[in-house]
C-alpha cells in the first residue's frame, strides 16, 4: 500500500506519515507492555525463583520458609536434597537400622508439622476451606484421602509422584498405630517429610500484571482501614504538595526570571548565584526544611520549591532573553515607552515559550514528590509506596507508582493540547479531538465557534 | 553588455530640472550633520560612519545604496533613534533626535510584526500607545489596512500571511502614527522577483497620496533608481558619503521606464560607483579544470 510520496520508515530528517506515527505510537506503550507480559506469563522465559507450594523444615536449621515464599532455582534444589537425604535417614531410623531419636515429644511435635505442610497446598487448591483454622482431624482425614484415593485423582496432579509416596508411606504408618494404639497423635516413630515443591516464578518485584491491575483496583476501591487515609486521599495530599510547590516557586521565579531576562542588572545581580544554588542538591536540606517549616506539609512544599525554583528562573530568563530584540525596536520606534515595553511586548511575546517551560518545570516538580513526602512525617502515597515496598508488597506498589505516571502524563499531554487553544497566533494545530470537545461545548452553550484553523494563506498582492 | 551611447547621468529635461528646483524649496525635514559612529567590539574600534553629512526636503524620497558592511543599517538605525552617534547630530524639522519616537516610523527587512497580534491589533499598537480610544484607533487602523489592500486580512495572525503581505502590515502600522518621516531598511529585500515589482508600485502609490518623506536603503540598484528623488552613495571602510544622485527618471513612475537611456545611465553610473571597473579585472581562477578539453560550455 506504498504510494509514490511514501519516503518508507527511516527518511532521515523527515516527518513520517501520519498512519506510521500513530503504529509507533501505539508500539511504543505495546512494547514494555507486551515484554512485562511475556515474562510474567511464559514459563520457559525467565522465571530466576521458585515459588513454594510445600515447604519443610530442616533439621537443626532456624531459617523456615513457608509456603508462597520465593527461592532462587539454585537453591531451591539444594533444599530439596536436604530434605531427600533426611528422608533416607528417616526411612532407616523407621526400620530400626538407625538410631531413633530419644527425645519423643519432639518427634511428635515434628510429625504435627509435617501433617501441616499440607495445609497451604490444600487450601490453594480448594481441598480444605480456606481462611479457617483447620482441625488436625481434618488434616489428617486428607491424608487418609490422598493416601487411599478414594477418586481424588485431581488431588494428585497437583502432588509430585515423590510426595504421594510419603504420603502413602507416612499413612500407612499412622494407620498401623492408630490400629495398634486407636489414637493418631501419639505416633513417636519419626515420619518422612514432605519434600518442597514449588511453581517457576519471577522475583517477588516483577508482580505479573493481573496481579498489578487486581491489587491497584483493590487499593483504590477498599475502604479506609481505622485511622489509615484512603488511596484518593493520599493521591490528593500528594498532588497538592506537586502542585503548591509548583506554584509557589512560579509565583517568584517567573517574574524574576523575566526580570532577569529583560534587564541585563538583575540577571547579573541573581543569575552567577542562582546559576550555583541549583547544584546543591534539593534533598540535602531536608533536615533543614523540616527545622525552619517544622509543621507537616510546609517542609514537603519547601522542598518542591527548591528543587524547582532555581532552574525556573533561569530557564524563564534564557526564554525571555531569545525574544527577537528587533520587536523591542520596533514597539520603540512606533512610540512605546521602555517601561511599557515589559506589559505590551515581553510577557506577550514569550507566554507560548513561557506555557511550555511551565510544563516542563511541573514535571519536573514530580520527581521531587517522593523525597519531598519522606522527609519529616511520611506521608501520601510515598508512604504507602514505602511501606508495602518494605513488606515486598511490590504489587501493591506498582500501581501507585503507575498513578503518579499517569497523572503527569496527562497533565502534560493536556497542557500541550491546550496550548493551540490558548496561542492560536502560534498557527499550532488544535487536534482534532479537541476540536470536536469545543464544538461540542459551543453547542450546548449555544455559542458561535471560534477556533481558528491556521492555514498559510497566499492572497494576491 | 555592448556598449550603448547612454546620455550624462546628470543631464536632467526641464520637467525633472523644475522637479528637483521645487524640492529644494520645500522645507528640510531631516538634517544629518557631521554624523560619525564607531563601534567598540573586540578587535577594536570599528568605524561604521565617518562625516556623514545630507538633508532630505519634505516629500522627498532618498534612497541609500552601498556595497555591504558600508553602515546603511547603522546610518538608519541613527535616524531612527535606536543608535546613539559617536559625534554629530541628527535634527528632525530642526531639533535632535534623543532616541526613539513615533515621529519616525521604521519598517524592518525582517518583518518584525507582533506575531501575538492580529493584523488589526498591529496596526493599532502605536495608535493606542498614543492615547486613542480603543474604538478611535480600530477606525483608524482599518482605513489604512484598507490603503494596503489588507481588509480581508484583518483579524488575521501574521503567521498566516505571506512575506509581502507582512510587509504591507508593517508598513501601514509605521503610517498609522503619521510618522513625518519612513525610514525603512531594506524592506523588499526577502521578497521574490514578482511580490517586490508589486510593492514598489504600492509604495509609490502611497507615498503620491500622503504627505511622507522616505528613506529608503537597498541594495538594488533598479530598485533606488526607480523609487527615488535622489540616491545616497556610501562607500565601505569607513562608512562615507560618495556621492548624492539626482536621479533624472521623470515622475510618475512605471515599470516601462526600467529601459529609458536616463534611467539605464543612472543606474550604470552607480554600478561604477559600488563596484569600480578596476576591481572587475580579471584574475585567473585558482581552481582546476576538470572537464575535458574541447567541452568548452562557452
Ligand atoms: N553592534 C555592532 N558592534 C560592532 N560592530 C558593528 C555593530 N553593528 C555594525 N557593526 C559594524 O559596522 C559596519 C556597518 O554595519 P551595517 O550593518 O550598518 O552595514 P550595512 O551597510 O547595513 O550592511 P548590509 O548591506 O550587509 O546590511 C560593519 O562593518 C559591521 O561589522
Ligand atoms: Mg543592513
Amino acid at each position: 500500500m506504498s504510494t509514490r510520496d511514501d519516503k518508507g520508515w527511516f527518511a532521515i530528517r523527515e516527518p513520517l506519515s501520519q498512519s506510521k506515527q500513530q503504529i509507533l505510537v501505539l508500539l511504543s506503550f505495546l512494547g514494555p507492555i507486551l515484554t512485562w507480559c511475556i515474562v510474567s506469563y511464559t514459563p520457559f522465559i525467565w522465571h530466576p525463583d521458585i515459588r513454594l507450594d510445600i515447604s519443610a523444615q530442616r533439621q537443626g536449621v532456624s531459617t523456615v520458609f513457608t509456603a508462597g515464599d520465593h527461592l532462587t532455582k539454585s537453591y531451591y534444589q539444594e533444599f530439596e536434597q536436604f530434605i531427600r537425604d533426611e528422608n533416607v535417614l528417616i526411612l532407616e531410623q523407621q526400620s530400626g537400622k538407625a538410631e531413633a531419636p530419644k527425645n519423643l515429644s519432639k518427634v511428635r511435635r515434628d510429625n504435627i508439622k509435617i501433617l501441616r505442610q499440607l495445609t497451604p497446598i490444600a487450601t490453594k487448591q480448594g481441598w480444605l476451606p480456606k481462611d479457617e483454622k483447620i482441625p488436625d482431624e481434618d488434616l489428617i482425614a486428607l491424608w487418609e484421602a490422598i493416601a487411599t484415593k478414594p477418586g481424588g485423582f485431581e488431588k494428585l496432579n497437583a502432588l509430585t509422584d515423590e510426595n504421594i509416596t510419603v504420603i502413602e508411606n507416612n499413612w500407612n504408618l499412622l494407620n498401623r498405630h492408630y490400629q495398634e494404639t486407636g489414637s493418631l497423635k501419639m505416633v513417636s516413630v519419626p515420619l518422612q517429610k514432605l519434600v518442597p515443591q514449588g511453581v517457576p516464578v519471577n522475583p517477588v518485584y516483577l508482580p505479573a500484571p493481573h496481579e498489578v491491575l487486581q491489587k491497584g483496583w483493590y487499593e483504590f476501591t477498599k475502604k479506609p482501614e481505622n485511622d489509615k487515609p484512603s488511596m484518593w486521599s493520599r493521591l490528593r495530599h500528594s498532588v497538592r504538595i506537586v502542585f503548591t510547590g509548583f506554584l509557589l516557586s512560579c509565583l517568584v521565579g517567573v517574574p524574576l526570571g523575566i526580570l532577569c531576562g529583560t534587564y541585563d542588572f538583575f540577571s547579573k545581580l541573581f543569575e552567577p548565584f542562582i546559576d550555583f544554588f541549583r547544584y546543591l542538591p534539593a534533598p540535602s536540606f531536608s533536615t533543614l526544611l523540616v527545622a525552619i517549616f517544622l509543621a507537616h506539609d510546609a517542609p514537603k512544599i519547601a522542598l518542591v520549591f527548591v528543587g524547582t525554583f532555581f532552574q525556573l528562573v533561569l530557564v524563564v530568563s534564557k526564554t525571555t532573553t531569545l525574544l527577537d530584540k528587533s520587536l523591542l525596536e520596533a514597539a520603540l520606534t512606533l512610540g512605546a515607552k521602555p517601561k511599557s515595553l515589559m506589559t505590551r511586548v515581553i510577557v506577550p511575546g514569550i507566554l507560548p515559550n513561557l506555557y511550555n517551560d511551565l510544563r516542563i518545570l511541573l514535571g519536573w516538580s514530580w520527581t521531587w514528590l517522593v523525597i519531598a513526602e519522606l522527609i519529616g512525617v511520611k506521608s501520601g502515597l510515598t508512604e504507602f509506596i514505602e511501606t508495602q515496598g518494605r513488606w515486598r508488597n511490590f504489587d501493591s506498589v506498582f500501581p501507585v507508582i503507575f498513578t503518579i505516571g499517569f497523572i503527569g502524563f496527562f497533565t502534560d499531554q493536556i497542557l500541550a493540547q491546550l496550548r493551540g487553544l490558548f496561542f492560536p497566533w502560534t498557527g499550532e494545530k488544535v487536534s482534532f479531538i479537541l476540536r470536536k470537545w469545543i464544538d461540542f461545548y459551543h453547542w450546548l452553550t449555544g455559542g458561535r465557534v471560534n477556533v481558528t484553523n491556521n492555514q498559510h494563506l497566499q492572497g494576491s498582492q | 553588455m555592448t556598449s550603448i551611447d547612454l546620455p550624462d547621468y546628470k543631464r536632467q529635461s526641464s520637467d525633472v530640472a523644475s522637479r528637483f528646483e521645487e524640492l529644494k524649496n520645500r522645507p528640510v525635514k531631516l538634517e544629518v550633520k557631521n554624523l560619525q559612529k564607531i563601534f567598540q567590539s573586540k578587535q577594536g574600534p570599528v568605524q561604521a560612519l565617518k562625516d556623514i553629512n545630507f538633508k532630505t526636503h519634505r516629500r522627498e524620497f532618498l534612497s541609500v545604496i552601498g556595497p555591504s558592511g558600508c553602515g546603511k543599517s547603522t546610518l538608519i538605525r541613527i535616524l531612527a533613534g535606536l543608535e546613539i552617534p559617536t559625534s554629530g547630530d541628527v535634527l528632525l524639522e530642526g531639533t535632535a533626535v534623543k532616541g526613539p519616537g513615533p515621529d519616525r516610523g521604521m519598517v524592518f527587512q525582517g518583518y518584525t510584526l507582533f506575531p501575538w497580534l492580529t493584523v488589526k491589533k498591529n496596526v493599532m499598537f502605536g495608535l493606542t500607545i498614543a492615547g486613542n480610544s480603543e474604538t478611535k484607533a480600530e477606525s483608524e487602523a482599518m482605513q489604512w489596512i484598507e490603503l494596503v489592500g489588507l481588509k480581508k486580512f484583518a483579524d488575521s495572525y501574521p503567521s498566516q500571511l505571506s512575506g509581502g503581505m507582512k510587509q504591507r502590515v508593517a508598513i501601514a502600522r509605521a503610517l498609522a502614527n503619521q510618522p513625518r518621516v519612513l525610514l525603512m531598511d531594506e524592506p523588499f529585500g526577502a521578497l521574490d522577483a514578482q511580490t517586490r515589482a508589486h510593492m514598489q508600485s504600492y509604495l509609490l502609490e502611497i507615498w503620491r497620496n500622503i504627505d511622507i518623506t522616505i528613506i529608503f536603503i537597498t541594495h538594488d540598484l533598479d530598485e533606488a533608481v526607480y523609487l527615488s528623488d535622489r540616491v545616497l552613495v556610501l562607500k565601505a571602510n569607513p562608512g562615507e558619503v560618495q556621492e548624492m544622485i539626482e536621479v533624472p527618471v521623470a515622475r510618475p513612475r512605471d515599470p516601462d521606464q526600467f529601459l529609458e537611456p536616463e534611467f539605464l545611465a543612472t543606474k550604470r553610473h552607480l554600478e561604477h560607483l559600488i563596484h569600480p571597473p578596476s576591481k572587475q579585472q580579471k584574475s585567473p581562477m585558482p581552481i582546476t579544470r576538470m572537464t575535458e578539453v574541447g567541452d568548452n560550455v562557452e
